[in-house]
C-alpha cells in the first residue's frame, strides 16, 4: 500500500510503473475506486471505460513483463472530455444529437496519450459540444465543483476539470474554443493549458470553432500538463489535419529555469474592469509580485484591441460552430426523428429534438451572420478585428515574454445563478482574444479566494509556439504559490487507494 | 433594424431547426439581444485592415500525397446510422407528395 | 417552333457552359485517402472524412492540385497563386458535412481562352461581324474562360419508389457515399458562345485537351465529364443581355447541342409571341427533344459561403507551376499541327487522329514503322479503318498499310484481314498469302483474264464504242470473277480501258 493515488504525480505513477513499484493495472483499479467513490459528488464522467481502462493497463504490464520500454505516461489515468473520438466509447459531446454515437475512429491527441502508455478511464462532462463556461448544457447532468457541489466547475471542459480537482483521474483532455481549458481550470483550481494553435492536433475532436479550438491538457502540477505535452506532440505534425504543426519537444526541460530578469506583463486597464471580483483582483495582483519576488520585470503593456474581442469571438465562433454542425442530421449517425414523411421534416425535427438550446442559439446566430449582405459586417470584420488582435499581441510579445491576467472575472458560481446568454458571454473575456490570435495560455492556481474560500488561477499568456517558455512561467508562479498537487479538500484519498 | 419573428422564422427554416411558436418568440429575443452584442463591430474603424482567415501565419500549400489510406469497413460506416437499406443510408421522401420539400 | 437556322437570323443566342469533370485518373478522394470509386458497391470506399463524421479533417490532394494547374495552364488561363478553400452550405444528404469544399472568389486558375476553329454547316450559324470569317465560311472563336475551381462531388443518391428513379414520386432514397469527395474541377466560361454548334466543339475540344493531360477519363456517359448551359436571347444588335435559362442532363455531345437548340427556339418562340423568358432551370428530356422546367429561381441561393478553416491558404510557387507544367503532354493543337507540318497531313484528318491521345500515340508508333510513301495510305487507314477494331497493334497496322500501298489488298479487303487479326497476334502478310487475298499485280497473266473477258463480252465491248463508258465497271467485275478475286482491280481497269481504246 502506497498510500492514495490522488497524492501521486504523473511521473511519479510512471516511473513507479516502470521501476514495478505497483502495476499499471494497480493504478487503474486506484482510479477506477476513485471514480466509483467520488464521481457520484462530482459527476464528472459520462462514461467510464472500465473495460478499456484494464484492457489498456494489462498492455502496459505485460509490455513491462516483456521487457519493453514503456512510455513516460505509463499506467497513468487520463480521461478525456466527451468531444473526443476514442473507439470503444460513444463520443457524446453532452448532446442527444450524439447520445447513440460510437467513435468510429479514434483522435489523434487521444492516441497520442495511449500511446505514451496512458490508461483511459473514460469520457468527461462538458457543456453540450462546447458551447457554455458552466458545463450545466449537458443534456445528461451538470457537474459539481469539487470544492463546493452546489457550484458549477465552470466550463465547457467542467467535467475534465472536476475529474482532476477530485483525484479521479491524473491527467485529463480538455478543448478550450474561448477559454474552456483555462476557465475551468481557474474555478477548479487546477492548471489547464490551450496551447498555441496548431501545436495539437484537433483530428477527431468534435469541431466546434475550426480556427479557435484547441486541444490541451489539465492537471494538478505544471509538470503534469508538460508531461501530457511531450506526449501530445510527439510524433511531430499531424498529417490529418491541416492546420497542425510539428511542435515536438522536451516540455519538460525548461520547467526549472529561473525567470530572473525576464518581464512579465500585466494589463492596467483589465485590473480595473467592471465586473472583476475584487478577490480575483488582488489575487492576480498577488500573483504578480510572487513572479517579481521570484525575479521577473513585472511591465504594463496594453492590448488595446482586446475590447472589441468579444464581438469578433462571438461572430467567428458562430459562424465556424453553424458550419460544424451542419452535419448533425440524423443521416448517417446521431439523433434521428423517428416516423418522418420527408427528408426536411426529419432533419429539422431531428435537429430540433438533438439539440438543447445553446446549440441551437449558436447555429441559428451563425445562419444569419453567414447570410449574404450580413456576412461583410460581421464575419468579415470580425476577421479584420483578428488581424488588429494578433498584431497588438505582436507588440505586447515584442516586450514581454508572458502576460499575467485573470482567466475568470469571478469564482466559480452557483448553479443556475447567471441565467442570461448574452451576460455569460461576457464573462469570457480574459480568454477568448487568446483564441482568435492563437497564441498559448495556461491557468495556474494561486490561492483560494478571501471572499468566497473558492480557488483563484491566474492566466499567463505567451506568444505563439512559445509554449515551452509559457511552462517555465506557470511553474514559478506555482513554486511561488504553494497550490502544487492540491486536490479539493472535500475529496482528499477517498477512495482510490495504491 | 431588429430581426422579425419571420426573419429568424426562415433562417430556422434554411438551418433545419424546427422551432415551436414559443422557441421562435424565444429565438428572436435572443436573437436580437446577440446581434446588439456583436453590433459593436460594425463601427470599427477597419478601413485597410486584412482579414485573417487563418491563425495559422505563414502556414499555407498543406497537402497529402495521393495514396490510398484504409477507411471504414461497410459495418463501421452504418454502424451509426439509424435508417439504412442494404449497403446504403437511408433517408425518406425528398419531395412531400404533391409538393416541394 | 421555327427552325434553328430561322431564328438565329433574328436573334442572337449568348451561351455560357459550367464544364464540371472528375479527376478520375486520380488514385485517392480530394479530401481523404479514400480510393476513387469507379464501379464499387455503396459504402465501399468512405472514411470519417468523406462520411463527415464528426471530428473529422479534411487535408487536400496534392496531385489533384497539380492536375488543376495542368488543366489551367492548358486553357491559357492564369495561375492565381494564393487562393483558398470555401465552404458552401446547404442541407442535402448527398454532401455529408451539408456544406461543399470549393473554393471562393479566388480559384486556382482564372481568365483564360481556347480558342474554336468552326467550319462546314455549324458555321453558318454564326452571324453577323462578331468574328472574321474566311471565304469558305469557316473562323476562328475565341472563347473566354472565367475560373477553373476545384469542388467536391456528391454522393449517389438512388430514389424509389417512383418512376424511373426520379425525385418525384419516390417514397424514401438511398445513398451511396462512394463517390462522395471525389475531385472535380468545375470550368465555367464567359457567355461568348453563339451556337449551339460552338458549345459542342468547345465541350469537345475541351474534352480532347483534359484527355492529353491524363486528368481525367472524361466519359460524358458515366458522368465523369458533366455539362450545363446557360442561354439567353436579344435581338441581333442588341448589347444588353436577356434573361437566360440554366439547362441541366447534357449528357452527350448531342444532348448539349441538341437542347440548346431547342432552347433557343423555345425562347424565341416564348418572345415573339410577346411573353417573357423566366429565370429557371430546366431538365433536357431526350427521348421527347425538349426542355421541361425543374425549378424556378425567384432569389438567389444563400449558401453562406466562408473561407474553411480547416484548410491552410494556398500560395503556389513559382517552383510548384514549373514542375506542373514540365509535366504537361503535347497538347492536341500543337500536334495536329505537327502532323500537318510533319507529315503533310490534312487539318481535318490530323484533327480526328489527335482528339483521342491514345489514337495519336498509336499512329505516331505506326508511322515510325513505315515508309514515308505508305503515310497517306497509313492516314487513310487511321481514320476510316481502324476504330472499327478494338485491339489491333501497330505491326499489323504497318503491314496492312503497307500492302494497300502497293495495290496487293483492297480496302475492302484490307477490313476483311483485319477482322482476322483483330486481338490476335497474327502477321497480316502471313494471313494473306495463307488464304491467296494477295492481289496479283503482274501485267501478263492479269492481260490474259481481260483478252478473255473482252471476246466472252462482246455487246458490251460493242456498248462501250458507242459511247457508254460505264460499262467498264461491269467488264472488271467480270474479269475480278475469272481471278477469283486475285487480281487487282485498278490493274483489271487499266488494261481493259488501254484494250478498248486500242
Amino acid at each position: 500500500m502506497m498510500g492514495s493515488l490522488d497524492a501521486l504525480s504523473a511521473r511519479q505513477i510512471a516511473t513507479g510503473v516502470t521501476r514495478g513499484d505497483f502495476s499499471a493495472t494497480e493504478v487503474a483499479q486506484a482510479s477506477l475506486d476513485a471514480i466509483a467513490s467520488r464521481d457520484g459528488k462530482t459527476q464528472a464522467f459520462l462514461q467510464v471505460s472500465e473495460e478499456l481502462a484494464l484492457a489498456a493497463a494489462a498492455r502496459t504490464d505485460a509490455a513491462r513483463a516483456a521487457g519493453e520500454r514503456l512510455g513516460p505516461l505509463a499506467g497513468v489515468p487520463v480521461a478525456f472530455k466527451d468531444n473526443m473520438n476514442l473507439v470503444g466509447t460513444r463520443t457524446t459531446c453532452a448532446s442527444r444529437m450524439l447520445e447513440p454515437y460510437e467513435s468510429a475512429y479514434t483522435a489523434t491527441c487521444v492516441q497520442r496519450m495511449l500511446d505514451a502508455g496512458a490508461t483511459p478511464l473514460g469520457k468527461l462532462n462538458m457543456d453540450e459540444f462546447a458551447f457554455g463556461s458552466t458545463t450545466d448544457s449537458s443534456a445528461f447532468h451538470p457537474t459539481n465543483n469539487p470544492w463546493d457541489l452546489t457550484r458549477v466547475p465552470g466550463g465547457s471542459s467542467g467535467g475534465s476539470a472536476a475529474a482532476v480537482t477530485a483525484g479521479e483521474v491524473t491527467l485529463a483532455l480538455g478543448s478550450d474554443t474561448g477559454g474552456s481549458i483555462r476557465q475551468p481550470a481557474s474555478l477548479c483550481g487546477v492548471v489547464g493549458m490551450k496551447p498555441s494553435y496548431g501545436v495539437v492536433s484537433r483530428y477527431g475532436v468534435v469541431a466546434f470553432g475550426s480556427s479557435l479550438d484547441q486541444v490541451g491538457p489539465i492537471g494538478r502540477r505544471v509538470e503534469d500538463v508538460a508531461l501530457a505535452m511531450n506526449a501530445l506532440t510527439a510524433g511531430g505534425r499531424d498529417r490529418l489535419d491541416a492546420t497542425s504543426r510539428d511542435c515536438t519537444q522536451d516540455y519538460l526541460a525548461h520547467l526549472e529555469d529561473p525567470i530572473e530578469g525576464r518581464a512579465v506583463g500585466v494589463i492596467p486597464a483589465l485590473l480595473e474592469a467592471e465586473g472583476l471580483a475584487p478577490e480575483v483582483r488582488s489575487a492576480i495582483e498577488r500573483a504578480a509580485h510572487k513572479l517579481a519576488d521570484a525575479g521577473a520585470r513585472i511591465m504594463e503593456v496594453d492590448l488595446p484591441n482586446m475590447a472589441s474581442s468579444i464581438a469578433a469571438y462571438y461572430v467567428l465562433a458562430s459562424c465556424e460552430a453553424f458550419s460544424n454542425l451542419a452535419r448533425f442530421d440524423g443521416v448517417r449517425y446521431g439523433y434521428q426523428e423517428p416516423g418522418c414523411a420527408t427528408l426536411a421534416e426529419q432533419s429539422s425535427l431531428s435537429r430540433a429534438h438533438g439539440f438543447g438550446p445553446e446549440a441551437k442559439r449558436r447555429q441559428m446566430l451563425g445562419a444569419y451572420l453567414l447570410s449574404s449582405g450580413v456576412y461583410e459586417r460581421y464575419y468579415l470584420a470580425a476577421q479584420k478585428v483578428r488581424t488588429l488582435i494578433t498584431a497588438d499581441y505582436q507588440r505586447a510579445f515584442a516586450q514581454v515574454d508572458a502576460i499575467l491576467m485573470p482567466a475568470s472575472p469571478t469564482v466559480a458560481w452557483e448553479h443556475g445563478a447567471i441565467s442570461d446568454p448574452a451576460a455569460l458571454y461576457l464573462a469570457d473575456v480574459y480568454t477568448i482574444s487568446n483564441n482568435i490570435a492563437g497564441n498559448c495560455g495556461i491557468s495556474v492556481p494561486v490561492g483560494l479566494g478571501t471572499d468566497s474560500g473558492m480557488p483563484i488561477g491566474a492566466q499567463l499568456q505567451g506568444p505563439t509556439f512559445a509554449d515551452a517558455s509559457l511552462l517555465t512561467f506557470a511553474r514559478a508562479l506555482e513554486r511561488a504559490c504553494d497550490m502544487e498537487g492540491v486536490v479539493a479538500p472535500a475529496f482528499v484519498g477517498k477512495g482510490g487507494e495504491l | 433594424m431588429p430581426l422579425t419573428r419571420e426573419d429568424v422564422a426562415g433562417i430556422a427554416a434554411y438551418a433545419r431547426i424546427a422551432l415551436t411558436d414559443v422557441e421562435l418568440d424565444e429565438m428572436t429575443a435572443y436573437m436580437n439581444d446577440a446581434i446588439a452584442l456583436l453590433d459593436p463591430i460594425i463601427d470599427y474603424d477597419l478601413d485597410g485592415v486584412e482579414p485573417t482567415f487563418h491563425p495559422t501565419g505563414d502556414l499555407a500549400n498543406v497537402v497529402r500525397e495521393d495514396t490510398v489510406v484504409a477507411g471504414l469497413s461497410l459495418e463501421e460506416a452504418l454502424a451509426n446510422a439509424a435508417s439504412i437499406r442494404g449497403r446504403s443510408f437511408r433517408v425518406p421522401a425528398i419531395l412531400a407528395v404533391g409538393g416541394s420539400a | 417552333m421555327r427552325r434553328l437556322a430561322d431564328v438565329l437570323e433574328d436573334w442572337e443566342a449568348v451561351i455560357g457552359l459550367e464544364v464540371h469533370t472528375a479527376l478520375t485518373t486520380l488514385e485517392t478522394k480530394m479530401l481523404c485517402g479514400c480510393r476513387l470509386s469507379h464501379d464499387d458497391e455503396p459504402n465501399a470506399n468512405v472514411c470519417p472524412i468523406c462520411l463527415g463524421m464528426p471530428g473529422a479533417l479534411p487535408v487536400p490532394n496534392e496531385k489533384a492540385i497539380e492536375s488543376i494547374v495542368m488543366a489551367g495552364l492548358a486553357t491559357n488561363c492564369e495561375v492565381m497563386r494564393r487562393s483558398m478553400f470555401y465552404r458552401k452550405h446547404y442541407f442535402y444528404p448527398d454532401m455529408a458535412k451539408n456544406f461543399q469544399t470549393t473554393q471562393g472568389p479566388v480559384a486556382f486558375v482564372m481568365h483564360g481562352h481556347l480558342d474554336l476553329e468552326v467550319s462546314g454547316e455549324g458555321a453558318c450559324e454564326r452571324l453577323g461581324a462578331t468574328v472574321d470569317k474566311r471565304p469558305d465560311g469557316s473562323y476562328v472563336a475565341p472563347i473566354r474562360i472565367l475560373r477553373i475551381h476545384m469542388e467536391e462531388d456528391a454522393a449517389k443518391m438512388n430514389h424509389l419508389g417512383g418512376a424511373e428513379g426520379r425525385i418525384g414520386g419516390a417514397s424514401e432514397s438511398l445513398i451511396d457515399y462512394n463517390r462522395c469527395g471525389t475531385p472535380l474541377i468545375e470550368l465555367v466560361t464567359e457567355p461568348d458562345l453563339r451556337t449551339p454548334e460552338e458549345a459542342r466543339l468547345f465541350m469537345e475540344k475541351l474534352r480532347q485537351t483534359f484527355l492529353a493531360l491524363g486528368i481525367s477519363d472524361c466519359s460524358m456517359e458515366k458522368g465523369s465529364m458533366r455539362c450545363d448551359g446557360n442561354v439567353s436571347l436579344r435581338r441581333r444588335g442588341d448589347t444588353h443581355f436577356g434573361t437566360k435559362t440554366e439547362l441541366k442532363n447534357l449528357n452527350s455531345f448531342k444532348s448539349l447541342h441538341d437542347a440548346l437548340a431547342y432552347e433557343i427556339c423555345r425562347q424565341a418562340e416564348v418572345l415573339e409571341e410577346g411573353g417573357a423568358v423566366r429565370q429557371e432551370t430546366r431538365h433536357w428530356e431526350p427521348s421527347r427533344r425538349r426542355t421541361v422546367v425543374m425549378r424556378v429561381k425567384e432569389t438567389a441561393d444563400d449558401y453562406r459561403f466562408f473561407p474553411d478553416p480547416d484548410l491552410a491558404p494556398f500560395d503556389l510557387s513559382d517552383e510548384f507551376v514549373e514542375r506542373c507544367r514540365a509535366r504537361m503532354p503535347e497538347l492536341p493543337d500543337a500536334r495536329r499541327d505537327r502532323y500537318m507540318t510533319t507529315w503533310g497531313l490534312r487539318r481535318l484528318d490530323a484533327e480526328k487522329l489527335v482528339a483521342d491521345p491514345a489514337t495519336a500515340s498509336f499512329f505516331e508508333a505506326v508511322a515510325a514503322q513505315v515508309e514515308p510513301s505508305v503515310m497517306p495510305t497509313l492516314v487513310n487507314v487511321m481514320v476510316n479503318l481502324v476504330p472499327a477494331f478494338a485491339a489491333l497493334d501497330e505491326a499489323q497496322v504497318a503491314s496492312v498499310s503497307g500492302l494497300l500501298a502497293e495495290d496487293a489488298l483492297t480496302f475492302a479487303q484490307a477490313r476483311e484481314v483485319f477482322e482476322l487479326v483483330d486481338g490476335t497476334d497474327a502477321d497480316p502478310v502471313r494471313v494473306v498469302d495463307e488464304r491467296g487475298m494477295r492481289q496479283s499485280t503482274d501485267a501478263d497473266a492479269l492481260g490474259a483474264i481481260v483478252d478473255e473477258v473482252l471476246e466472252r463480252c462482246e455487246s458490251q465491248v460493242q456498248q462501250y464504242h458507242d459511247g457508254n463508258e460505264k460499262v467498264v465497271g461491269f467488264l472488271v467485275g467480270q474479269c475480278m470473277r475469272a481471278s477469283k478475286g486475285s487480281g487487282n482491280p485498278k490493274m483489271f481497269n487499266q488494261l481493259l480501258v488501254r484494250r478498248l481504246e486500242a
